[in-house]
């Protein structure tokens, strides 16, 4: 608390909420006090909008429902319960977190565009539904509330502080979310959902969680706000408008941001009380929407970060004028097995439990057809435990689509997989890595928009309650990460967004973020393809350390000089099916492997020695 | 017996006038991998300027198809240039917002202009019917499925048998290869839109004389196209054909055997349904989703 309130930021923060809290007894004026109330309904809204929208990168068009389902509920319930409309309120933010739950189940398979027609066809038949189902809805009548019995001087007072109270929660919650892991794992899923779920996230579960926290503030604030206006119009209360109107103050502060929409709330309804004063007469609504849509234009062409990023990204430019970047800079060179070496933790003790016997990785007989072709053709293979083994073959000799079997991404035909003696078939992606294994991918898969540090902390090792809400950037799990990423020799780089970084860099920020996960197997699809010798050499001399530590690697290369130097043992792929597998001495003599892959012109490589 | 054959032949008819109407929609959808929600208010004017021209110079609604597509190509040619190239800077949500913004000026455009209350185009045929044996064919409903089929047809052809088409096909697959193969994505997608939107110009014709419509219709209209779209697999035209008929059969039915209060809701339970379980379509194929796209 000490730590917090040291910030300045904190302060105004801290006044802010005085000021506005002493709005009602100090201004009488209504206009203000109702203004107010309509501008915290909208950050309300938008701050719910931006968990989703924002930090997950679900962009809902029909976040408005909750706002009316919330609503309606509140209503029915106050009346059949005969209880006060604002303690009824909570129960429209459980219906809401229902709704959301559904919505959550609708994205197991849509998202982007798809996810965005969903959510407007579902705000649409919410609509439609409150216009005909009248014996619960009371149709086009809509539902009214009682009248307020307290005294009327104080009329909206309740409202007003009951809706501060609840921006102030919703953005408490919001904040909440950005600085724990769970809110690097929604914004992992924003950047690349199906690598969040290969590095240990379980993305069902953590999109559900962020759908709920993103409706639940906005149905209780229906309910308050339906009282609030005494009599629910089904037509007002599903209207897509309002989700426009949301979206604008959000895309306008700045979508995945804390004080965003807040910011473009406080802007956007004054705005838009503004032209409800100037426009009257019969076209005053057509006016409006000529106006409020010609604003959203101007603020998605020409700000369509908006306000909040921009100026961050000015301020940013002002402060680093004149101090050297990190770029161009060379790497931190890894001492061979020296005090940087692979930290501590990483190393995998010889437990009892294990049988050492049997192999960890077993394919046994797996199958794989797109269409009419067969990628795989019952390939079975072995991966010895400690071993650093090479998968080499002709293009399309199915090497990657077996990669993508293994860690789950795609599911095979025939045949199973044994991994540390149990099969692995029926397992998601993230259970794999839960298990212990991990993979990179051959062109590099990162969160470009999230800091390398962030990046490696993203890895979970199992799905806990702690384990969300463990702080995201301070404590044990940023410590690990940051010995990683001075493991890989990119410690200074922690604060880069990854989308900067060269392509040899993000291949060691991948190799780190899959060492987070503690893994027993790493996969590496081309480590060594398309970065330079030197990156090659601290490449190999990364995964030696490592292999010291107890890790088993299984590494498709084309680099043949690498494979046959690094690899203490090496299988073929060709045609779909494992034609070789043995030493690389053995290997690259025998004629199957030189006919289907090496060439009849390839010399062996003398003198080479096995690593493991 | 004879209820439901009617239905199923007014489903066929209405079909083909709703694969029309989003066709456009599926175009722009299918090569830029944008859903133009300013669709509804496009076709909203181009319903509005048919009514001004029969209004004032008498000209039949079915032959203002071309006056109406050539202004509304023109509408495309400005929004594209305009807008649509600058919007996909700030990714899905800022295009998307960008489609809204238009669709909000659209419709208080439409409104100024012409008014908010319901207008119809009612030439001297609007109320007669072809009879086979009992079941009645309107001749509006006729005259729009021919000529939808027939623009329908055209647009396959210039996608398949012309060089156009090719660049289009090609700059929906893989806009960077196409760039790379000498040709130039940006004037594509102009044609694309412009197109797109002349296509919806041509059923905004037709759609202004089949019933009264009102500045806001633009709503319901969006959310047709957009359930065909969905049930045609997200961009496919030959898709998206068959999933106008089935969406136009599915909706008389309801209209017929349950109320037309709840046909609005088919397009919205259609497009949830589709997208929960079969997000591919009812004729969509998976491709190959693991490979890298770099």
């Amino acid at each position: 608390m000490k730590a917090i309130l040291s910030r300045p930021r904190a302060w105004i923060v801290l006044a802010g909420v005085a000021a506005l809290t002493a709005v009602p007894p100090l201004v009488g004026d209504t206009y203000y006090q109702n203004m107010l109330i309509m501008v915290f309904l909208l950050a309300i809204m938008a701050s719910g909008w931006n968990i989703m929208g924002g930090y997950t990168g679900y962009i809902s068009l029909g976040q408005s429902a909750f706002l009316g389902v919330g609503a309606y509920t509140t209503a029915l319930s106050a009346d059949w319960l005969s209880i006060s409309p604002f303690l009824a309120a909570p129960l429209g933010g459980v219906t809401a977190g229902l709704l959301a739950t559904l919505l959550g189940l609708a994205t197991y398979r849509t998202r982007g565009i798809a996810f965005i027609i969903v959510t407007f066809a579902m705000l649409a038949l919410l609509g439609v539904v409150a216009l005909n189902w009248s014996s619960v809805t009371n149709g086009s009548h809509g539902l009214s509330f009682d009248i307020p019995t307290w005294d009327i001087a104080f009329a909206n007072w309740p409202f007003y502080y009951l809706l501060l109270l609840l921006l102030a929660l919703t953005l408490l919650m919001s904040w909440g979310i950005r600085s724990t892991r769970f809110g690097v794992g929604l914004m992992a899923i924003r950047d690349d959902e199906q690598k969040a779920a290969s590095i240990g996230i379980n993305t069902p579960v953590y999109k559900l969680a962020g759908f709920i926290a993103s409706s639940v503030p906005i149905g209780i604030a229906g309910g308050i706000y339906g009282y609030y206006l005494s009599f629910l119009d089904p037509r007002a209360m599903f209207s897509i408008v309002t989700s426009i109107t949301l979206v604008l103050a959000a895309l306008l502060g700045g979508v995945g941001t804390l004080w965003g929409p807040v910011l473009g709330a406080f802007l956007v309804e004054p705005f838009s009380q503004w032209t409800n004063y100037q426009f009257t007469g019969p076209d005053a609504g057509s006016w409006r929407l000529v106006l409020f849509g010609g604003v959203l234009l101007v603020v998605v062409l020409f700000m369509p970060r908006g306000i909040i990023p921009e100026v961050q990204a000015r301020l940013r430019k002002v402060r680093a004028a004149g101090t050297a970047g990190l770029s161009g800079r060379r790497l931190a060179t890894v001492a061979e097995g020296g005090t940087s070496g692979a930290p501590e933790w990483l190393t995998l003790g010889s437990s009892s439990t294990v049988d050492t016997s049997k192999p960890l990785l077993e394919v046994s007989g797996v199958g794989k057809s797109f269409g009419g072709l067969h990628v795989l053709d019952g390939c079975s293979l072995t991966v010895e435990r400690g071993s650093i083994t090479g998968l080499i073959g002709p293009n399309g000799s199915g090497k990657t689509t077996l990669f993508n079997i293994l860690d789950g991404g795609l599911r095979a035909d025939t045949g199973g997989v044994l991994f540390d003696g149990k099969p692995i078939d029926g397992l998601n992606r993230w259970e794999r890595s839960h298990r212990g294994l991990g993979r990179t991918h051959q062109l590099t898969r990162l969160f470009p928009r999230l800091t390398a540090l962030e990046n490696v902390v993203a890895g979970v090792r199992g799905l806990s309650l702690s384990g969300l809400r463990a702080p995201a950037m301070t404590g044990a799990e940023a410590a690990k990460g940051q010995e990683l990423l001075d493991f890989v020799g990119l410690g200074d780089y922690r604060a880069q967004p990854v989308g900067g970084l060269s392509y040899g860099q993000q291949k060691l920020v991948e190799l780190a973020q899959v060492l987070m996960l503690e893994p027993s197997l790493v996969l590496l699809d081309e480590p060594a393809g398309g970065i330079n010798p030197t990156q090659i050499e601290q490449m190999v001399g990364l995964i030696r350390e490592l292999n010291r530590a107890g890790t088993t690697f299984l590494i498709v290369e084309h680099n043949m000089p690498m494979v046959l130097t690094l690899c203490g043992s090496v299988r073929v792929l060709a045609g779909g099916h494992c034609i070789a597998s043995g030493s690389p001495q053995q290997v690259q003599s025998d004629p199957l492997v030189l006919d289907a892959y090496l060439g009849a012109d390839f010399r062996p490589l003398q003198g080479t020695e096995a690593s493991s | 017996m004879v209820v439901l054959v009617q239905g199923i032949v007014f489903g066929i008819l209405l079909g083909g006038i709703y694969a029309l109407a989003s066709s456009g929609l599926t175009l722009i959808f299918g090569v830029m991998r944008i859903v133009n929600l300013a669709h509804g208010g496009l076709l909203m004017a181009a319903a509005f300027l048919t009514y001004s021209l029969w209004q004032g110079t008498g000209l039949d609604p079915f032959l203002a198809i071309p006056v109406v597509g050539a202004a509304l190509f023109a509408v495309g040619c400005v929004l594209h240039h305009f807008v649509m190239r600058f919007a996909d800077r700030g990714g899905d949500a800022a295009v998307i917002m960008a489609t809204l913004a238009l669709a909000m000026i659209l419709e208080g455009v439409n409104a100024l202009v012409w008014g908010s209350e319901p207008h119809s185009v009612t030439p001297s045929y609007v109320n007669s019917s072809l009879r086979i044996g009992e079941i009645i064919l309107p001749t509006v409903q006729v005259y729009g499925f021919v000529v939808a089929g027939a623009l329908l047809l055209g647009l396959y052809l210039l996608l398949n048998r012309t060089w156009l088409g090719r660049s289009v096909r090609a700059a929906a697959l893989n806009p960077s290869g196409a760039a790379l193969t000498g040709i130039r994505v940006e004037r594509v997608n102009l044609a694309t839109y412009a197109i797109g939107v002349a296509l919806t110009g041509a059923a905004g014709s037709i759609i202004a004389v089949l019933a009264p419509f009102t500045p806001d219709s633009g709503d319901r209209w969006i959310g047709i196209g957009l359930a065909v779209v969905v049930l045609g697999g997200m961009g496919s035209l030959a898709g998206s054909l068959a999933g106008a008929l089935v969406f136009g059969i599915a909706e008389t039915l309801t209209t017929t055997y349950l109320s037309s209060a709840w046909a609005t809701a088919v397009p919205y339970v259609v497009i949830i349904l589709v997208l929960l379980v079969r997000p591919q379509g009812i004729f969509g194929r998976k491709v190959r989703e693991d490979t890298v796209s770099a």
